[in-house]
């Protein structure tokens, strides 16, 4: 992926997937360490389905026989020095607290760095195609942080459907908003 | 012209699972999400990535073969993996673009 944003739109598609009332998108970035983790509160993965995941010909679909998230975000962290943990706990190991934590880490000053990119709009995105499921987004930098929580738009919002075009626009321009501020 | 004949022309076999397949056009890339929407199936494709990911992208988009350029080499269990998975991967000492050139004469 040219931009780590779409590489965290296909991990973070695999959390809905995984039935996740909640998705985490969390990045961290400090001096020349950017950390992305995403978490979710999904039906988790075996230890046997955890080790196969970075194998590109492990997926869960059945309409081509290769999955390539895991294994290109493998690639684009470790190509810059960093590395990419799994953990996993299944609904049947721990019915009350189960999910998956992707953490990747990069060193943002290597040459073979991906930029980050368009997280906002990977984050809409989520947000359009899965508006019945929750997503926490917090972007830290030295400068300051961007976070969103559809948790808090959801209460105010009540019924309306957080993929309405109003909705949308208002927090893509939110987004941008507290972008701008630590530019 | 399939990929047996570029044996004939400096090219070396790494994994060669079927090289009668025929190919058509060529397309060059290392970033391997830009290759996985963009190589055409029967394309030979040049890279000099060499991770369990390459043969990913190679099954996936179906290239006739893989070709290895500037003399890079793939770890003997990833060979393996080629053949298993049924990618022909071949390898070039030449840069990539004198690669493209050579192969540019011979599909001409």
């Amino acid at each position: 992926m040219k931009e780590l944003s779409l590489n965290i739109l296909d991990v973070a598609e695999n959390s809905v997937k995984a039935g996740a009332s909640l998705t985490q998108i969390l990045l961290t970035e400090e001096g020349s360490v950017l950390k992305l983790e995403i978490v979710d509160d999904g039906c988790g993965m075996s230890e046997d389905v955890v080790r196969s995941v970075v194998d590109p010909f492990y997926t869960t679909r059945t309409t081509r026989k290769v999955g390539m998230g895991i294994p290109l975000l493998k690639l684009a962290c470790e190509q810059t020095g960093g590395e990419l943990t799994i953990s996993s706990v299944t609904q049947e190991a721990n019915p009350a607290e189960h999910g998956t934590h992707v953490t990747a880490t990069f060193h943002t000053d290597h040459i073979d760095f991906t930029p980050i990119g368009d997280v906002s709009s990977s984050v809409l995105t989520l947000i359009q195609g899965h508006p019945d499921t929750d997503f926490l987004f917090v972007h830290r930098t030295s400068k300051g942080t961007v976070e969103l929580d559809t948790r808090e738009l959801r209460e105010i919002l009540e019924d309306v459907p957080l993929n309405s075009y109003d909705v949308m626009s208002w927090i893509g321009g939110y987004l941008q908003e507290q972008y701008e501020e630590l530019s | 012209m399939t990929v047996d004949e570029l044996l004939e022309h400096g090219f070396e076999a790494v994994s060669l699972p079927d090289g009668s397949r025929e190919i058509d056009g060529v397309y060059i890339g290392d970033l391997l999400s830009w290759v996985m929407g963009r190589a055409q199936m029967d394309n030979a494709w040049i890279t000099i990535m060499t991770n369990v990911n390459t043969i990913a992208v190679a099954s996936l988009t179906d290239t006739s073969c893989v070709i290895l350029a500037e003399g890079v080499e793939m770890e003997s269990d990833l060979v393996e993996t080629a053949r298993q998975k049924e990618v022909n991967i071949l390898s070039s000492s030449k840069p990539i673009y004198e690669t493209a050139v050579q192969l540019s004469q011979l599909l001409a």
